[in-house]
């Protein structure tokens, strides 16, 4: 007979396991906080908000368990709750055209065939940053968990509580809208069609 | 470990392999793929050769300026002494 959800920590324990295993993300987690909200103030709310949830909840985090992404699904969902609607966050994604987008043929096409590594090797100033905050927020999340965080794709879905079929398609939509931003930026910056 | 998509075959090579850069890029790929594709498919497929240097300059670039916000101390202190507070 296995206490599957809950268990009831010591004190001692509460401290161990929130010192141990939740404060050494918390650089991640601003990071992540910041790349959500675009604001340094919000982003410091945030992140005092889904530490403190994540203290009045430690009974549900079980030992032994991906704390990280534990506390990156609270902060999501914090950020869901409380700051997404505050802000002038614009139309949701279709996410219905996102997925016929992907089972398409389009796909396969090359969308960006003049970006080149070189190109990138020079964006040496803020392009990749505004580049990724330009992306809708659904999108710029998969590429900050797969690409900065190393997420996998069972443990997005779970952070983002979406099918594993749908964190593939999104993270591809966004490596592409991401390329298209930037390769945007690359004929601002002179360089023609190479 | 069974492969997703062995029911829908339509185009083997060029769907297959763009479909495998991706678990690559996703970080999905077993060792024994990784392999297959660093070791014998990329000298030979020219699409998956740029696109997969492409992506690995734009993760480079994401890593060294949009992995770099650390928490102010202040504020780590501010959530300790809250908790501690609390306890």
């Amino acid at each position: 007979m296995e206490e599957m959800t809950k268990q009831r920590y010591s004190d001692g324990e509460r401290t161990s396991i929130f010192d141990n295993e939740f404060m050494p993300h918390i650089n991640s987690m601003y990071n992540f906080a910041y790349r959500l909200t675009l604001d340094e103030d919000d982003a410091k709310d945030l992140l005092q908000d889904t530490y403190l949830k994540a203290y009045r909840f430690i009974d549900s985090f079980q030992q032994g368990t991906n704390a990280k992404a534990w506390l990156f699904r609270i902060l999501k969902n914090s950020f869901i709750n409380d700051y997404r609607k505050k802000s002038k966050e614009p139309s949701k994604v279709d996410y219905q055209e996102v997925e016929s987008y992907y089972n398409s043929e389009d796909v396969d096409r090359q969308i960006t065939p003049d970006l080149r590594v070189e190109t990138l090797q020079d964006m040496i100033g803020d392009e990749i940053s505004n580049a990724l905050n330009a992306l809708d927020v659904d999108f710029r999340t998969v590429i900050i968990l797969c690409d900065l965080e190393g997420f996998k794709y069972d443990e997005m879905a779970k952070i983002l509580d979406i099918p594993i079929g749908t964190v593939r398609s999104r993270l591809h939509r966004a490596r592409n809208l991401l390329k298209e931003k930037l390769s945007e930026y690359a004929k601002k910056m002179g360089y023609k069609n190479a | 470990m069974s492969s997703p998509d062995q029911s829908q075959q339509k185009n083997p090579t060029k769907v297959d392999c763009l479909d495998m850069l991706r678990l690559i890029l996703d970080g999905e790929a077993s060792p024994e793929e990784k392999k297959n594709f660093f070791e014998k498919h990329l000298d030979t497929c020219m699409p998956c050769y740029r696109t997969y240097h492409l992506e690995m300059a734009i993760r480079d670039l994401l890593k060294s300026k949009c992995g770099n916000h650390e928490a102010p101390a202040e504020l780590i202190d501010n959530i300790k002494k809250m908790i501690s507070s609390g306890r």
